[in-house]
């Protein structure tokens, strides 16, 4: 693959990302909040938090797909009624640090928000919003990105990629986006050299090699759709509290839930993040639930990760690898685990993972 | 017109039947009058209905294209929306985003005996087909409608039923559980499967049409079967809950399938590939 990239010390990016503030550009970069890594809204580079910082607390997929978002604002004016479009914001935002995985999270909500219908709000944003991510120098204990398709220095989402030397960076550039985002810059910069992206390459293997767990196969989605009515299901979910935090955390969870903010006078109608976890999710009016215990529920935020969204997206799951569903859960329930285990209960002795 | 997918079109209500203490058909009007030209559905198809200050609620179209430029639901008070929604009086407006998903496959079942099953508020489902099926009635064989209710208060479309009973070669069936009968009830009593049963309907050539809560469904399944119906030869169509319409928002998710595009209707055969998530 065609390699175009500078070397850059700290200082030099951080001027580049100077200049991005300076001219405008919203920057949206990890940040040490006493003992968290945050994505923040930063004024200044040197706020940015890199280098053997593992991953932020949270994926930075609010950004571009908010907590909350107004979609309609309603007026009622006796029997008429008025509607109102809220206004985009058009501002150039630029995501600087995220890990790969992050990055590659955001490219699944490209698949749900962008691919057959285009949700305007999401499709706006994304127009306006440049990616730079960071490579991964270790793995944290819950990574397992490589089982996932990804990798420590994976490009997927990003149009820009850092990579971290011993002393400086290769600034990579993937997509014309990112292009545009250097442009002028090239000039003063140092282009990188073969061995500083030999040394990447020995990074990215270092730190691949230490991640442990197997590769997920996406063949496995029949097994696992096999696995629906296997009784494993009920242990594998009886310990999860219901309480969303997996689907929170998560850089490709998108589900969500529409409500009007308000009263019958004047309001807003809201998107909100919602949860598969939750009971009240797919709760009936009329009292009937479809997924009326949690390990049902558990089971289908799983299925629709490793098997149904695969089957229409061309095999890619719906999980990046990033492992903070492990990290954050009070009771420490691992997906790649519960994976294996549905999908070799289900499938017959040869056939096992 | 906006390329905001959650804008809904505005529509005035123009009519209320009361079909029951609890079930209401409105009849919607769009406030601007070229949409109702433009916006064309087939029956099954469902919509997105807006009721400002409580949310949005998902609704069958409940009168047939045959029938257009105007848009009916029929629904019952049961949450937030739909207490909204019957708050509301004729003149006031509402709002209307669809049509949405998959519709019955009404142009393979000409030339067939036509057998409708609704329990409850699941009759709803079934009204935009039947009243296609009535308006181009050359077209099928013999229509049958069992149209079953807790109770006699509680049946719906009692008024229409005596318009459909008068076209040719139409049969209704009326029936409520026991217990739901009063005195002067002239229809069945029993449960709908049993009631259904006793019909015995010859599987040649006809096709099942079912809808209702979730407990009649697996037992009309059970009399089909035992009937000798071919599960190609029922369709149902599934009520999941869902928000954005448009394939987005995973709450209808049920296997591979999302209900809001690939459904909401099904065959008998395809759902028993589906996981149990309805």
């Amino acid at each position: 693959m065609e390699r175009e990239g500078w070397r850059l010390s700290d200082k030099e990016w951080r001027e580049w990302v100077e200049a991005l503030l300076r001219a405008g550009k919203l920057v949206i970069a990890p940040v040490k909040e006493n003992d968290l890594l945050l994505f923040r809204h930063v004024l200044m580079a040197d706020e940015i938090s890199v280098s053997d910082q593992g991953k932020a607390q949270w994926s930075p997929k609010e950004f571009l797909f908010p907590r909350s978002e107004p979609l309609l604002i309603y007026r009622l004016r006796g029997a008429e009624v008025d509607l109102e479009e809220p206004k985009a914001d058009e501002r150039e935002q630029v995501l600087v640090g995220l890990r790969p995985c992050d990055a590659a999270g955001l490219s699944r909500l490209d698949d749900i928000f962008l691919l057959e219908e285009q949700d305007p709000s999401y499709a706006q944003r994304k127009k306006h919003t440049t990616i730079v991510s960071l490579a991964c120098d270790r793995a944290e204990p819950e990574c397992f990105c490589t089982a996932v398709g990804g990798s420590p220095a994976g490009t997927q989402g990003s149009d820009l990629l850092l990579l971290p030397l011993d002393d400086g960076w290769i600034l990579r550039v993937l997509t014309p986006k990112g292009k545009e985002l250097v442009a002028g810059w090239a000039a003063r910069w140092r282009p990188a050299l073969a061995e500083d992206w030999d040394r990447t390459e020995e990074r990215r293997s270092a730190v691949e090699n230490s991640i442990q767990l197997s590769p997920l196969s996406a063949q496995w989605g029949t097994a696992l759709e096999k696995s629906f009515g296997h009784p494993l299901w009920e242990s594998l979910g009886q310990r999860c509290l219901g309480c969303g935090i997996c689907a929170y955390v998560c850089p490709s969870c998108s589900c969500f839930d529409i409500n009007d903010e308000g009263n019958s006078f004047c309001g807003t109608r809201c998107r909100s993040w919602d949860s598969c976890a939750f009971a009240r999710f797919t709760l009936h009016a009329s009292g009937h639930n479809p997924r009326p215990t949690q390990p049902s529920r558990y089971r289908q935020r799983v299925l629709h990760k490793f098997a149904y969204f695969p089957d229409q997206h061309e095999g890619r799951f719906m999980c990046v690898g990033c492992g903070r569903c492990l990290r954050l859960c009070p009771v420490g329930i691992d997906i790649h685990h519960t994976v294996e285990r549905a999908a070799s209960a289900a499938s017959p002795e040869e056939e096992r993972p | 017109m906006s390329e905001n997918p959650y804008r809904p079109h505005l529509m005035r209500i123009v009519d209320a039947i009361e079909e029951t203490g609890d079930v209401r058909t409105l009849r919607l009007k769009f406030l601007e009058p070229e949409i109702a030209s433009q916006l064309h559905w087939q029956a099954g198809q469902f919509g997105q209905f807006s009721i400002f200050g409580s949310g949005e609620s998902v609704f069958t179209i409940a009168n047939a294209p045959s029938r257009g430029g105007y848009i009916e639901c029929t629904f019952r008070q049961m949450g937030k929306v739909t207490s909204g929604l019957r708050n509301l009086s004729v003149g006031q407006v509402v709002g209307f985003r669809g049509p949405y998903g998959n519709h019955f496959p009404i142009e393979e079942w000409r030339g067939r005996d036509l057998l409708f099953v609704g329990g409850g508020i699941g009759m709803a489902a079934l009204h935009a087909p039947l009243q296609f099926a009535l308006d181009h009635r050359d077209e099928f064989g013999e229509i049958v409608v069992l149209n079953g209710a807790r109770a006699v208060a509680d049946m719906v479309y009692k008024e229409e039923m005596k318009e459909w009973e008068r076209a040719t070669g139409v049969r209704v069936v009326r029936t409520v559980d026991p217990g739901g009968e009063t005195p002067d009830w002239n229809g069945e009593v029993g449960l709908i499967p049993d009631v259904f049963e006793r019909l015995r309907p010859e599987p040649d050539g006809r096709i099942v049409i079912t809808c209702g809560p979730p407990v009649m469904l697996r037992f009309m399944l059970m009399a089909l079967e035992k009937l000798s119906f071919k599960s190609e030869q029922v369709i149902t169509t599934l009520e999941n809950k869902m928000k954005c319409g448009i394939g987005q928002c995973g709450r209808c998710n049920v296997g591979r399938y999302l209900l809001c595009r690939q459904g909401p209707v099904f065959t008998w055969a395809q759902l028993k590939e589906l996981p149990s998530d309805y």
